[in-house]
C-alpha cells in the first residue's frame, strides 16, 4: 500500500516503513538503545531525502523514549538534577546542530557531513564496544572475575572546578564534563538524527561514574527532552519533519521494541554487546564504502528552491 | 510568451490573407484541469486530445499533419553537483546552478521531433529537452565544454526520475483529424500551475498552437499538513512532539507488564 508523504513529497510503501520501524524497534528493545543511528541510515538508503530522514527520526525517538521514561520514573530510577543539567546543555547543543544543519543544507554538503560523522562515530564506538565485549567473553571463558571499580578511585574529570552535588547518583562533580557530554550529544543528535543513548550511557558510566541503575532512566529523560526540542527546532528552521512518516515509524517502533525487550532478557550481556558492536560497525562501514568507492554517477541534482525560483 | 503567441497569431492571420491555404486549426483539451495529490497519490495520467479542423478553404496537402504536445511544470532553481575525489573520499566538489528550470517537462510528438519541425523552429519555440533555455547562474569560470557536461547531466538526472520526458511517435491519430496522447505525471511531481501546449505542424511549418492550464495541488490532509508546516512551523513542531509523547505513553500502557 502506497502512502504519499506530505513533507518528503514522495510516496512510500507503508508496510516497508512500518517494517523498518519495527525492525529498528526490535533491535532497540533488544539492546536497550534508541536506534536512531540505525533508523536514519535505513531511511536514507531507502530514498527518503537525508534532511527529512534526520529531522523525522528525532520525532520518532521522542515516542520511543517516552514509555521508557515513564517506566523508570515509576521506579524512581532517574536523577532529575543530573538530567536537568544534561538537557539544558543538550538543548543548546541541538540548537547549534539545527543551525549548522540549515547551513550545510544550503551549501550542498549535508550528505557528506552526515556520512563522515556516521563513519567516525559508529566506527570508533563500534570498535570500542567490540574490543570490550570480546575481552569480557574471554574473561568469562578463562573464569577470571571482571576488574571491579575500586571505591574512591578518581579520574582527571573529578579534578575540575565548579562542582555540583547530585544526591540521587551519589556524585560530586564539576558541571563542565556534564555540560560537554550533554551539548555534544545534543549537537550530534540534531545533525545526525540519533538520540545518542549509545554514547550517553557509556560516557555517564565511565567518565562520571554515575551508578548503572540511574544511568538509563536519566539518559532516556535527557534524550526525550533534547529530541523534543530538536523536533520543534527542525520544524521551525528547516521544515523537514514529516509527521506521517514519523507516525508510521513510531507505531512500528513501539511494537518492535516490546518484542525485542522480551527476547533481550534471554540473552547474555556480553553476547548482546558483541552483536550490537557488529551492528554499529556494519552501519559505519556501509557509509564508509559509499564515501570511498567511486560513485556510479558522480552527478546529482538538487532542487534548491521549489516555490519561488 | 504572450507577446510571442500574439505575434504568431498575427503571422498566421497575415499568411491567411495572402494564401488562404493555412486554414487548419487546432482544438485541444485535457482530460482534467486539476490533479489532486491525496494520501494515496502514486502519479497520474493526463490525456491530451483534440481535433485538427479543416475548413472549405483548406487545400489538400502533400504532407501529413504532425503534432507536438509539451507539458511544462512550474519553474524551480536547481543545482547540479559533481562528486570529485578529495583525500580519498568522494565529495560534491563542483556545481552549476540554474534558475527557472521547469520542475516537469514532457514532450510528446507524433514522429521524431526533428522530422516534425526544423532545428531553428524547435529552438525558437523551446521544444525538446535540448532546447530548454538552461543558463547557469554563478557557475564561475567554467569552460563551454564543462557547461555542456553539467547541463546534460541535469537533463539526464531529471530523465532518470521521470520528470523530463521526450517521446516521439507518442501521439496517436484516431482518425485523420482526431488525436490523443497520454502524459504520465510521476508521483514525485511538484505542485503548481502547469501549461500544456499543443502545436500543429505541416511540412515543418507551424500552423497553429493551443494552450491549456493544469493545476496540480495537494488536497485534504496532505494539503493541511503541508501548509501547517510552512505557515505555522512552531505549532507544527509542538504537534509533532505531542503526537510522539502520546504514542509513547499509549504504548507504555498497552504493553505494561503487571
Amino acid at each position: 500500500m502506497q502512502l504519499y508523504l506530505p513533507i518528503a513529497e514522495i510516496p512510500v510503501n507503508i508496510f516497508v516503513i512500518f517494517g523498518m520501524g519495527g525492525t529498528v524497534g526490535f533491535l532497540s528493545g533488544l539492546f536497550g538503545i534508541g536506534g536512531g543511528f540505525l533508523l536514519t541510515p535505513l531511511l536514507i538508503f531507502s530514498g527518503i531525502p537525508p534532511a527529512v530522514a534526520v529531522a523525522t527520526v528525532t520525532t520518532q525517538i521522542v515516542a520511543s523514549s517516552t514509555s521508557g521514561v515513564i517506566a523508570y520514573w515509576r521506579q524512581k530510577a532517574i536523577d532529575l538534577k543530573l538530567a536537568f543539567v544534561l538537557l539544558c546543555s543538550g538543548v543548546i547543543g541541538s540548537a547549534l546542530g539545527v543551525w549548522l544543519f540549515g547551513i550545510l543544507q544550503r551549501l550542498g554538503q549535508l550528505d557528506l557531513v552526515i556520512s563522515l560523522s556516521y563513519v567516525t562515530f559508529l566506527g570508533s564506538i563500534g570498535g570500542l564496544m567490540l574490543v570490550e565485549s570480546i575481552k569480557a567473553m574471554m574473561r568469562r571463558r578463562s573464569g577470571d572475575a571482571p576488574v571491579a571499580r575500586k571505591p574512591g578511585q578518581h579520574s582527571w574529570v573529578h579534578g575540575l572546578p565548579m562542582k555540583m552535588r547530585f544526591r540521587r547518583s551519589k556524585l560530586y562533580v564539576s558541571v563542565f564534563p556534564i555540560f560537554a557530554i550533554g551539548s555534544i550529544i545534543g549537537f550530534l543528535g540534531s545533525v545526525l538524527g540519533i538520540g545518542g543513548g549509545f554514547m550517553m550511557v557509556p560516557a555517564l558510566i565511565y567518565l562520571l561514574r554515575v551508578p548503572t541503575s540511574i544511568v538509563i532512566g536519566t539518559s532516556l529523560l535527557q534524550i526525550l527532552v533534547t529530541m523534543s526540542a530538536a523536533t520543534i527546532m527542525h520544524s521551525y528552521n528547516t521544515q523537514t519533519v514529516d509527521i506521517v512518516l514519523a507516525l508510521t515509524l513510531m507505531i512500528g517502533g513501539v511494537i518492535g521494541a516490546q518484542l525485542g525487550a522480551r527476547i533481550g532478557q534471554k540473552l547474555r550481556g556480553e553476547q548482546l554487546r558483541l552483536l550490537l558492536a557488529l551492528l554499529v560497525l556494519g552501519v559505519g562501514l556501509r557509509f564508509a564504502v559509499n564515501l570511498v568507492l567511486e560513485p556510479e554517477d558522480p552527478y546529482s541534482v538538487v532542487v534548491v528552491d521549489g516555490e519561488n525560483a | 510568451m504572450h507577446m510571442l503567441a500574439s505575434f504568431l497569431c498575427l503571422i498566421s492571420l497575415f499568411s491567411l490573407s495572402i494564401i488562404s491555404a493555412r486554414a487548419e486549426s487546432l482544438v485541444s483539451a485535457i482530460s482534467s484541469p486539476t490533479v489532486s495529490i491525496t494520501s494515496n497519490f502514486t502519479g497520474a495520467d493526463i490525456l491530451v486530445f483534440g481535433e485538427v479542423n479543416r475548413d472549405a478553404a483548406s487545400v489538400a496537402r502533400a504532407n501529413d499533419n504532425e503534432l507536438i504536445v509539451v507539458v511544462e511544470g512550474p519553474p524551480e532553481r536547481m543545482t547540479t553537483w559533481r562528486k570529485e575525489r578529495l583525500a580519498g573520499i568522494w565529495i560534491n566538489a563542483t556545481s552549476s546552478t540554474y534558475a527557472g528550470v521547469p520542475s516537469f517537462y514532457a514532450v510528446h510528438a507524433s514522429t521524431p521531433l526533428t522530422v516534425v519541425a526544423g532545428e531553428q523552429t524547435l529552438k525558437e519555440q523551446r521544444i525538446g529537452l535540448q532546447n530548454l533555455p538552461l543558463a547557469p547562474i554563478a557557475s564561475g569560470e567554467m569552460t563551454r565544454n564543462e557547461r555542456k557536461v553539467f547541463r546534460d547531466a541535469l537533463i539526464r538526472k531529471r530523465e532518470e526520475i521521470g520528470l523530463f520526458v521526450e517521446k516521439s511517435e507518442a501521439i496517436k491519430f484516431l482518425s485523420p483529424t482526431l488525436f490523443a496522447t497520454n502524459v504520465e505525471l510521476p508521483s514525485n511531481i511538484a505542485v503548481g500551475e502547469y501549461t500544456i501546449t499543443t502545436y500543429l505542424f505541416n511540412g515543418q511549418v507551424l500552423l497553429h498552437q493551443q494552450q491549456q492550464k493544469l493545476h496540480i495541488a495537494k488536497e485534504g490532509f496532505e494539503q493541511h499538513t503541508f501548509s501547517l508546516s510552512r505557515q505555522q512551523p512552531l505549532l507544527y513542531g509542538i504537534l509533532a512532539v505531542a503526537l510522539a509523547l502520546f504514542t509513547g505513553w499509549l504504548a507504555g500502557i498497552i504493553f505494561r507488564k503487571d
